[in-house]
Parts: C-alpha cells; structure tokens; sequence
C-alpha cells in the first residue's frame, strides 16, 4: 500500500489528493492511501510518502472537480476537508472517484458507502458552522473592538467569519481559533482576512475573554429571566447545546 | 473591577446618560427592568427569527436569514433567538391568564426607547441575539403604547441603523394607522387570537373581542399581500418547498376549505367559524397609504409575514377545533406560523384551572408536531382528527396515529412508492423520503441503507416492505402496532410530561454532585 501523508490544511490536502492520484494511474486507487499528518501508527507494510503543500497542484484538482464535475461536489469535497475526522481525507478521494465517474450524481446516489460517508462528512461540517454562527460570542473591548473565541473541531473559522462580515460589516472584530491559532481578522468596512497568531499575540487575546461589561451582565440576567421555570428542560437544553460548546457561551459562566 | 468597567463603558457610550437619567425617575436599574420585562414577556411563546433574507449593508448593523438563528437554549430548553421583551407591563387591561393583568400585584416598570435601542444594539453586537421580539401591556390606551413602541422602532431602524429581525406583537385596538407604521419597520407581525373560540375569548379577555384581533389579522394579512403583489411576488407567502410535490397540501392553491375553493385570500372567510362582523366590501388593502411612511425608510410591508399563538388547556377546546382553526389560519389568512403555548396556572380564578395543575405538556408537543403535518406532510385537519375523535392519542406521535387507523393504505413498496406516500410513512420524513427518491434511482435499496438515510426504522417496519419484504414478520393489527409504538415513546412522553419534576431532580443531583467534588 502506498500512504500519501500531508500536514493538515487545505492546500496540502489537495496537494496530497492530487499525487495519490497520479500514482494510482500506475497502481490503482485501492493500492492508494492518504492520511492527515501526524501518523500515530505507521504499518511495516506500507509505504509512507509525505507530500508537500503545492499551489499550482492543488489549484488543478479544485479547478478540475469544478469543471468537469460540478461546483457542487466541490463543496462536498471542500467541507470533508476542512473536516478533522481521521478518515476525511481519504473518503474525500474515494468519493472523487466514484464521482469523476458518475458526475454530480454522486451527491444523490448515497447508496454507496463512499458517497454516504461524503454526505455525512458535508452534513456535520455544515452544522458546525453553523452551529458556531449560534453559539459565537463576542466581547467587546472598549466599545472599539469585539472579540470571539472558538474552539471548533474542523476547520471552519473562514466560513463562519463569511457569516459575520455579513452581519456586521462596518464593526471591527475578530474570531480566534484557540485549538488552531489563528484568527479572521474584519477591519471597519474592510475585508475579512486570515492572521496566524504568534503566541505572544495569542495570550494577550486570550485575555480578552476574562473581560465581562454591564451588557454581559444584562445578558445573564435576561437569559435567567426568559425561562419558565414551570417548564423546566435541562436535557432539551443539554440536546441543544453540547458542553464543548458551552464553554465560549457566556451565559453558562459566572 | 465591575464599577471600574461600568464607569469605562458609561464614558464611551454616549447614550448612556439618558439611560441613566430615566432610571433614576423610574428606580430601577437598565438590568432591573429587562428582568422585569423580560419575566413579564417569556410566556409567548415564539421567539423564531425566521422568514426573511436580507443582506446585511456597509454602515449598517445586521442581516436576516430565512432559516433563523438560535442564539442559546433557556433552562426551559426553549431557543432563545431574539430579546423578548415588553415595552412596559403597566396595563389597564384585565385578562384572566394574563400574568401582566391590572388586577395582579407585581412589580411594573417600562423602557425608555433609547434605552431600549442600546440593550438591542449591543446584544446583538455580542452575537446574543438575531434581533427584538417586541410586545407590550396596554398602557394609558392601545395608541399610546403603539406610538411608544412605533418611536423605539424607528429610532432603531434609523438613528441606530439596525437592520436585524424585529418582531412586533400588536395590540388589539391599535388604530391602522399606526399598525401600518409597525408593519413597515417590523419583519414579522403577530396578533394574539389567545383562544381559538369567541366564548372561550369573551369568558376570560373581557377587554377583548374576537373582531379586536381578526379585523387587524385580516388587514394585515391583506396588506403584505398587496405588497407582495406590488414588488412582483406571488400574493401569497412562500412555503416549504416540499408543498409543491403535495397535491393535498393545504398551501396547494387548489385546496379548497370544507369543499369550497380557496380563489384567492379573502375567499373561504365566511365559513371558517372566524366569521367576521365587518363589513367584507370595505377595501383593506390600502392599510398603509401611497408615498413616504416612516422618513425615507424603504422598507417592505413585514416581509416574514404574519403568525398568531393560541392557549392551550386554559378553556375546554378540542384538539380538532384547535387544528381546524390552525388550518384556517394558514389558508384564509395565509398567516406564517401559529404558535400553541401550555396554558400555566399563575392567577387563581373559577375560570381557570387551579394553581399548580400542571400545563398540558404533551398535548402542546403533539399539536406542534400536527402542525408540522399540515406544513410539511400534505395532511389536513379533517384526515387526523374526526368529530368522533376529536382528540390526540397522546401516547403516539400524530402521524402514528393516523396510520394505525389506515392500516389499509400500508405497507408501501419503498422502491416504487411516491414521494407524497413515502412522506406519509411513520419514521420518514422529508428529508429521508428525498434521499429515498433521488439514490433508489442509482441501486438497490436496503432496509441498511434505509436506516443510514435517516429513516427511523423502529416506527417505520410496520409500514413498509423493501423489495417485497417487511423487516420483521409482526401483525399488521392497530392495536397491536399502537401499544407497541407507544411503548417505544412511553420514556419520551414521560419525559415531555414532567420535564419540570425531572428538572427539580437534575439540579439536586447536580448541588450534591458538586458538593461532592
Ligand atoms: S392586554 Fe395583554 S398584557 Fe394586558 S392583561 Fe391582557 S394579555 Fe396581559
């Protein structure tokens, strides 16, 4: 077996994508394995080659599945990767082949395992994103600036800023991935860009997270205010909202 | 620390001095009121802010999206997606079930409209919240507190550019002027019918009367029709997708109510048991004039429509009478959503049921999920319910029920079922009964790959066969199949039931949990 390894984010994924496939030509695809680095277990039997992020490569696998598949599976393939399920990757890939066969049809005919497995993987991406378009909070530092920390499984702190650039388009803010360290970064009227945070960076934005003002207050009482207490539901509310969530939800704090 | 904050954030926010200064007049505190008002507002119960899509604007704060966002779950396990407060909680009303009524001794308070606007603005900043549920007691008159609530509107739309969800709960006798302004600054209108019938409504609102709230209903109903029409839209509000697949739907244009065809809204009132006493010639839809309304506003007529919310347990209706009138709801007055609210003891009065009865829990799940059925399943009122069985078995789930008692229509073929029959399978919904079309094309199915596209087959074995098979071999007999379902729910119905016990429960073991550690 050949193992393709690449370091975890998109361009490399892509990349890896891209001469696993290559290989395959030579070998077949179920010679062909692509893992997300670092490996845990490596197999006596097996081959590991690590590939290295490279633009131009994986800009030909995106154009290729959007031109001759459809922009829709890749959207399916661009979710799975941004996924942190250990076999995301790899399942990504098997779908790719079953859909340079089938076309946009892959999406609909889940019957198979590999397209079933994609859907799943789309689906659970999607409901974090925007499950941290729900949960996201910011605090405010001196009216001037909001500040959001998030912890999220996958990758997904681009397209949850997409969400926000929408909503508050002329606000300064920032949302942090502290698992990942980095932030999207939304000027005044601005665009949205990525910042890979040093770690001096980090701990002072970590900070901000400690800073509650009378509208985190109000907040509180409000949110204990609105219940019914005749009607109380702690598992509907636990269903809703997982504890990993929780902990950025001010209103489960202080 | 806290007074160090709250003296940074005073300086920095101009607006706070009037704030402040109203406080010091009322006595209480910003954080004292929205306790009060938002304590005083939690029994109404929608709180979506679903219906419209608006693009958020440079300058401006905020966008809506169709789907609706929840920003948090309540210890009630409710969505908590918008600020529902009340204006004031003064009211010179006196309605029986009312916690707010003028014959109850509570504390009362009211917001500025800045003050208001701040809570709203900085909320929503923080992403706590989609936007203002807004609604009142009546103070001085319905005009006076509809002026109050109009001016905090605008100043929100304009002076505080927020372009967020607002919903606005009317109050009955609010001249159309001045509902016609709220519809303009508002994403969603609702008028309260409270009670599904005009005794029940009589005997326990004496201020209300059914004509109060089906005559702005219908006027509101009439004018975003009009808008709609005017900006090139259909007449009628969008509906699920889902519809158009269902010839049965009561949101198909050719559904006709109680055998007469629905031409277009306004037809099919006069038998609806809704009747009005208006006059039916007067033209209702210029409810908002030709030319400017609000300064230089453009802004659509409540864009994400109209809803209405019904007690449920407090007066002795029917779950038939509740449905039909819900299904009229949609039809003739093509409302959004209709909302059931428990009905919970908290006056004691010969008409009311005693403090302490617990609400009807369970009945108000299995309408909600009736409800669902006349949206999204293509079933109507009259199919679930009968004159001789005008109510639920509250020990299956609604779609159960009706298909026990259809035995004859099941089980369905799902390699050839249509999709309006599919959808009408216990344990399918729309969601499994699309996958099932669009994959059964490509390959075979199986009752494995049934289960992995979400259909719940523990509800759905009864009724189906996979290439002429049925999972199990079991009785197709109703009661049988009924009390093995409603074994299979019985610790979910317990659990709808006494969810509140169950809480008393949880917290103790979570005191003693951390008493422990
Ligand atoms: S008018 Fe509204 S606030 Fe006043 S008593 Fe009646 S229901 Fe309550």
């Amino acid at each position: 077996m050949n193992v393709f390894t690449c370091e975890d984010n998109l361009e490399s994924k892509l990349t890896c994508i891209y001469t696993a496939w290559e290989k395959a030509i030579k070998v077949g695809h179920s010679n062909v394995r692509l893992e997300v680095e670092p490996i845990y277990m490596s197999n006596l039997f097996d081959e590991y080659t690590h590939v290295e992020a490279d633009n131009i490569k994986a800009q030909k696998v995106s154009n290729s599945i959007n031109s001759k598949i459809s922009p829709d599976v890749y959207i399916s393939v661009y979710y799975a990767l941004l996924s942190n399920e250990d076999d995301a990757l790899d399942s990504a890939y098997r779908f790719l082949i079953n859909a340079f066969k089938v076309g946009n049809n892959a999406i609909f005919a889940i019957n198979t395992p590999e397209n079933m497995r994609m859907m799943e993987l789309r689906r659970r991406v999607g409901n974090e994103i925007h499950s941290f378009v729900e949960f996201l909070r910011f605090h405010s530092i001196n009216n001037q600036v909001y500040i959001g920390h998030i912890e999220p499984k996958a990758d997904v702190i681009e397209l949850v800023g997409r969400h926000f650039d929408d909503r508050m388009p002329s606000e300064n803010w920032m949302i942090i991935d502290d698992n990942r360290r980095y932030a999207v970064v939304h000027p005044k009227d601005g665009d949205n860009y990525i910042k890979q945070l040093s770690s001096e960076e980090f701990e002072r934005l970590r900070q901000t997270e400690g800073i509650d003002d009378v509208y985190t207050e109000m907040w509180r009482a409000f949110f204990d205010a609105i219940a019914i207490k005749e009607r109380a539901n702690r598992r509907c509310q636990m269903n809703h909202i997982p504890l990993w969530m929780r902990k950025h939800a001010v209103e489960f704090q202080g | 620390m806290r007074t160090y904050v709250r003296k940074r954030i005073d300086s920095a926010n101009k607006c706070s001095y009037n704030v402040y200064m109203s406080n010091i007049i009322s006595g209480f505190t910003t954080k004292e009121k929205l306790e009060i008002l938002a304590d005083a507002a939690k029994y109404d119960v929608a709180c979506t802010s679903s219906g419209v899509d608006r693009k958020g604007k440079k300058g401006e704060l905020g966008n809506s999206k169709a789907c609706g966002i929840c920003h948090s779950f309540a210890a009630d396990g409710r969505c908590i997606s918008l600020l529902k407060v009340l204006m004031t909680n003064h009211c010179v009303y006196d309605c029986k079930y009312c916690i707010n009524r003028r014959s109850n001794d509570v504390p009362r308070a009211a917001f500025e409209p800045e003050e208001l606007c701040n809570l709203v603005i900085e909320f929503y900043k923080r992403n706590y919240i989609e936007g203002l549920f807004f609604s009142s007691g009546v103070m001085v008159s319905p005009d006076y507190t509809s002026e109050k609530m109009c001016e905090t509107l605008l100043l929100l739309r304009t002076k505080y550019h927020f372009n967020g969800y607002i919903h606005v709960k009317t109050i009955p006798g609010t001249s159309d002027e001045l509902i016609a302004k709220i519809g303009l600054l508002a994403d969603r209108i609702s008028v309260n019918l409270e009670l599904p019938t005009a005794e029940s409504l009589k005997e326990l609102a004496p201020n209300k009367n059914f004509s109060k709230i089906l005559d702005p209903m219908e006027k509101i109903s009439d004018t975003i029709a009009a808008h709609r029409l005017a900006i090139g839209k259909d007449a009628r509000m969008e509906r699920a997708n889902i519809n158009r697949y269902l010839d049965n739907s009561i949101f198909n244009s050719r559904m006709t109510i109680d055998g007469e065809k629905v031409k277009a809204i306004g037809d099919g009132r006069e038998n609806i048991g809704l009747s009005r006493s208006v006059n039916n010639k007067t033209d209702y839809t210029a409810l908002v004039p030709q030319g400017k309304q609000g300064g230089d506003l453009k802004r659509p007529f409540a864009p994400a429509g109209q809803s209405t919310q019904m007690i449920i347990g407090a007066t002795p209706e029917s779950d038939l009478t509740l449905l039909e009138t819900t299904q009229r709801l949609y039809q003739a007055y093509d409302l959004k959503r209709v909302f059931f609210s428990a009905y919970i003891p908290i006056n004691e009065d010969k008409a009311l049921p005693a403090i302490g009865t617990a609400p009807p829990l369970l009945r108000e799940h299995r309408l909600y999920q009736a409800d669902w059925l006349l949206r999204y399943y293509g079933f109507q009122a009259k199919e679930l319910l009968t004159e001789q069985r005008p109510f639920f078995n509250e020990q299956i789930d609604p779609k159960c029920d009706w298909a026990v008692r259809h035995l004859e229509a099941f089980p369905v073929e799902v390699k050839t079922a249509s999709y309006d029959v599919l959808l009408r399978v216990p344990g399918i919904g729309p969601k499994s009964a699309m996958r099932i079309i669009n994959s059964r094309r490509y390959g075979a199915l199986s009752f494995e790959s049934l289960k992995r596209m979400g259909v719940v087959l523990k509800r759905a074995h009864y009724f189906i066969t996979c290439n002429g098979k049925m999972m199990f071999k079991t009785r197709i007999e109703e009661d049988y199949i009924t009390s093995r379902l409603a074994d299979s729910e019985s610790k979910e119905n317990w659990r709808i039931a006494h969810q509140n016990e169950q809480f008393h429960q949880m917290t103790l073991f979570e005191t003693y949990g951390a008493m422990s550690s």
